[in-house]
């Protein structure tokens, strides 16, 4: 079922093709939500919760139907005919935390939509949002956040597997760590959007929006207001990053489309950035803690975590269940753990909902256990690369602890290599000079190092430990009269370059260049069905649907070559856009030429049967890829200052088969920069009141050029058995594993000064405490 | 409403404007320009970065009327008419120095001034220059890779 057939010539497929994507994105050309204009259109701005936790006495809107150029106000009572959302996991014992649209009986968060306000600009919606007056009576904290959820927790699961207690019982050593990883945001560049479009006459709501999921959106919005799915379509015209934050169906959303439809006018709402930092796709918090019991000899007999991932004031979408469970079941990673217990789950607080965001719960789990194994070896007296080589997992398959079946990687290789481009033995003697010298500050060097195993390309079966959320795609194939091929896919590319990897992989099946290959996703109307681009899986997909959907277009094609060419099927070949005799160039037809024998000339047609050379197919990988690597990294911390330089950091990287190598090393190098915005910069900020203290760029810190090292890349290719022509999902993993590789270094820099740090992200402040 | 005239992309305008009208919703809204990217309207992200009368300016911090008798240029104007990409354009495409394009047309507004001085320029010194233009996607390395590249060419 993996046969490429032309693609084994490799002809496109594994090189650095330049991306199709670029030339609209350079010039200005390429749209997005927010460059979508229409005659009529309406602005809609939010009057938002200034209290994390208040009752609505009352909301006038009248001020703001007196503002000239305001249209339309809407409040609770206007949308109550929408359905309130709810998280799309169904697991036991999980309790619901139904959000309204514009809640007219409580606030949970600042932030929180309570009105909404339309007018001919921006600066007129702003203006009547403004003159809205919102009375609000803070609510006693002892009562729940959801009636129904009387402790806030609303979901919790604890497991066992192997006898953990008897291997604590006798155990050498036990080693403990607590992590608190912070509230991150996701901000991508372009922060959400919608412009909503309701045709009266066709009863069809068009919503232009900013989403890594299109057709889930399409279902999301039709249950939501109450519409046919068949009567919704969304368009993603082009989206400026995404990393996991745009994946909910947001109440502001539900708004825009509402609106369009009752006022039959255009609606266009675009999430400035204070929105996006007070209530938009907040990330990663968690509060986390390990033990692992070790033998004598520093082998990990068992290990026992907890999660809590604090969730904000609603689960929403896949909601922070990726954040709790992903970080649970990804905690034996590389590593032979004898037994393994978690106890894991979720809380509601004041807080903007979180959403998924790049590296969910790996990046928890990944730091959590790197930085206790270098505590463990620390105590044990092993060295700490020494320590993972005696509990890492050989090169190969693995069955883990949890049951999940890793396929073939380069566990061990890869790990190695790394510490041989970092230079690991050499830099153990640069710093152990530097802390023999006696220098006056001290010069604080440190290494860190953090291997990887990432799963990705879940199918239905679900992944690591049964978690919910396992998908599968369609992807269409089609050539047209002029020869040429169109491939509609209904994942979505937010800077990914996925028209450029799946053109290759098409141009390689069907003799073709990639520039002949016209691909279209975002666009529920031309797409076929599919989950959208999250999780890493937007390779493995579009490979798998992509090859299905290709082979029955291609057969056909050969058919018709047969045909014509009183050839036998075995001796024909797809080149250079010509259906040929193998090895005979003077006998081709030219694609066009093959596309119209097959619908005007009547024997092929009548031979042929079915005539139509579009396909769409299917696609539900029976088990995850699985690609891995290595991050390390090595530092240099300001005794003085607490300030963290960071010296170089090393990627080793396996994605198996890779069709851009260029794409891959970009998903790398993005992967590490939002590493080290976790690690060092990067904190949203409730003050005790529930009060938001980051609501600006200028507060909240993201890597800037000067901030980002450049990374060391080097690849090696196991091919993947799971994935289709061999290639495993790939993006996350080293933003995953960047956060360990670093914090362990600043840990080994300062481990002879300083104390214990439990919190990221390790700022200079609180580097400089733990010095002190 | 405030008269103004300016030239954008030496296109010459008249225009009537509201006082408080950002220049960058004056270049989206009211020319069509929708290359000029707004990413955080404060001024701290750099994707609406324009050249007004050859310097970058972040149009999101300027007001429409503050443009009245001046000249900006955005990036619809980098490649030319038949389509042939600026050479930094080619420089960024050929690095990868873009995934998302949506910080791209500040990049390329922040950098334009510095390459066309003509000065080859040190990754350091990049680095420095783009350190206000923020990037989500990228990392930064391939941007400035591509820029040091152009500005040996």
């Amino acid at each position: 079922m993996t046969d490429w057939q032309t693609q084994a010539e490799g002809r496109w497929s594994g090189k650095r093709v330049q991306r199709l994507e670029d030339p609209g994105m350079l010039t200005g050309a390429t749209r997005y939500v927010t460059d979508v204009q229409m005659p009529r259109m309406l602005e809609l701005a939010f009057v938002r919760s200034h209290a994390p936790n208040a009752r609505i006495v009352s909301i006038d809107l009248d001020p703001a139907r007196a503002v000239a150029g305001v249209r339309a106000v809407l409040g609770p009572a206007d949308v109550v005919d929408i359905q309130p959302t709810v998280d799309i996991l169904h697991l036991d014992g999980a309790l619901k935390t139904p959000r309204f649209t514009l809640p007219g009986d409580r606030v949970r968060y600042v932030g929180e939509p309570v009105a909404a306000v339309l007018a001919d600009d921006r600066y007129t919606a702003e203006d009547g949002a403004d003159a809205v007056v919102v009375e609000l009576e803070p609510l006693d904290d002892a009562k729940p956040i959801h009636d129904d959820i009387p402790n806030d927790r609303y979901f919790h699961q604890a497991a066992s597997h192997g006898d953990v207690d008897a291997a604590f019982g006798r155990a050498h050593h036990v080693v403990r760590r607590r992590l608190h990883v912070q509230r991150v945001i996701t901000s991508p560049l372009e922060t959400c959007g919608i412009v909503a479009d309701y045709d009266a006459a066709t009863g069809e709501l068009t919503c232009y929006l900013s989403t890594q999921q299109p057709h889930l959106a399409r279902a999301a919005l039709a249950e939501a207001v109450g519409l046919p799915v068949s009567h919704v379509r969304v368009i993603c015209p082009a989206m400026g990053g995404g990393f996991g934050g745009k994946e909910v169906m947001l109440p502001e959303y539900l708004c825009a489309a509402v609106a369009a439809i009752r006022l039959r006018r255009p609606v266009r709402w675009v999430e400035d950035r204070s929105e996006a930092l007070t209530a938009g796709a907040h990330g990663k918090e968690a509060e986390a803690e390990l033990e692992a019991a070790f033998g004598e000899d520093g082998r990990i007999l068992a290990m026992r975590s907890r999660f809590v991932s604090d969730t904000g004031a609603y689960s929403s979408g896949i909601g922070a269940y990726v954040e709790f469970m992903v970080g649970a079941f990804t905690v034996p990673g590389l590593y032979d753990l004898g037994g393994y217990a978690y106890d894991t789950g979720g809380v509601v607080t004041h807080k903007a909902p979180l959403s998924p965001f790049r590296g969910v719960g790996m990046t928890t789990s990944q730091t959590l256990r790197e930085v206790l194994l270098d505590d463990a070896a620390r105590s044990l007296g092993i060295d700490r690369m020494e320590l993972r080589r005696r509990n890492m997992v050989a090169d190969g398959a693995w069955r883990t602890v949890l049951g999940e079946e890793y396929e073939p990687g380069s566990w061990r290789t890869a790990f190695e290599r790394a510490l041989e481009l970092i230079d690991y033995e050499g830099f153990l003697a640069r710093q152990a000079a530097a802390r023999e010298q006696g220098a006056r500050p001290p010069r604080l060097l440190g290494i860190g190092v953090s291997p990887f195993v990432e799963a990705a390309g879940i199918g239905s079966a679900g992944g690591a430990g049964g978690l919910p959320g396992g998908s599968h795609d369609n992807a269409t194939v089609a050539i047209d009269l002029s020869g040429r091929i169109t491939v509609a896919l209904p994942t979505f590319s937010h800077g990914q370059g996925h028209r450029t990897t799946a053109a290759q992989l098409v141009a390689d099946m069907f003799g073709v260049a990639p520039d002949d290959v016209r691909v279209i996703d975002g666009d529920t109307a031309r797409t076929p069905f599919g989950m959208g681009t999250f999780g890493s899986r937007s390779g493995v997909f579009i490979a798998g649907t992509v090859n299905r959907a290709g082979r029955l277009v291609r057969d056909k094609l050969l058919r018709v070559g047969e045909i014509l060419l009183e050839a036998a099927h075995e001796d024909l070949e797809l080149v250079d856009g010509a259906v040929g005799v193998r090895g005979v160039p003077s006998r081709r037809i030219p694609l066009a030429a093959v596309a119209g024998a097959a619908h005007f000339a009547p024997h092929v047609r009548a031979e042929l049967g079915d005539p139509t050379l579009t396909a769409t197919a299917f696609f539900d990988p029976p088990r995850p890829t699985h690609s891995n690597g290595t991050v390390a990294a090595t530092v240099e911390v300001d005794p003085d200052t607490g300030g963290v330089a960071i010296e170089r950091i090393v990627v080793v990287e396996d994605c198996g088969t890779m069709v851009n190598p260029m794409i891959v090393d970009g998903q790398i190098r993005g992967g590490v920069a939002q590493g080290v915005g976790l690690s060092l910069l990067e904190r949203y900020v409730y003050d005790e009141s529930g009060q938001p203290q980051t609501t600006t760029l200028a507060e909240y810190l993201l890597p800037r050029a000067t901030d980002v090292p450049p990374v060391e890349i080097e690849h090696i290719e196991t091919p993947s058995e799971n994935g289709t022509g061999g290639i495993k999902g790939m993006a996350e993993g080293p933003a995953s594993a960047t956060p360990a590789a670093l914090v362990c270094a600043v840990f080994d820099a300062i481990a002879p000064h300083g104390s214990a740090i439990e919190e990221l992200p390790l700022r200079p402040e609180t580097i400089a405490a733990a010095l002190t | 409403m405030t008269a103004i005239s300016l030239t954008v992309n030496g296109a010459a305008h008249e225009l009537d404007v509201p006082p408080r009208m950002l220049l960058s919703d004056l270049l989206r809204d009211e020319l069509g320009l929708t290359g000029t990217k707004i990413g955080c309207a404060m001024g701290a992200c750099g994707a609406c970065t324009v050249l007004v009368d050859d310097e970058p300016v972040r149009s999101c911090l300027m007001f429409a009327v503050q443009a009245h008798r001046r000249s900006v240029r955005t990036v619809e104007d980098l490649a030319s008419p038949d389509g042939d990409l600026h050479p930094l354009q080619t420089a960024l495409r050929e690095h990868h120095g873009l995934q998302c394009g949506y910080c791209t047309p500040g990049m390329l507004m922040t950098i334009t001034p510095l390459l066309e001085s003509g000065q080859p320029l040190e990754p350091d010194a990049v680095r420095e220059a783009i350190a206000g233009n923020l990037c989500r996607c990228t990392g930064y390395e391939t941007i400035v890779d591509a820029v040091v590249e152009a500005s040996r060419r």
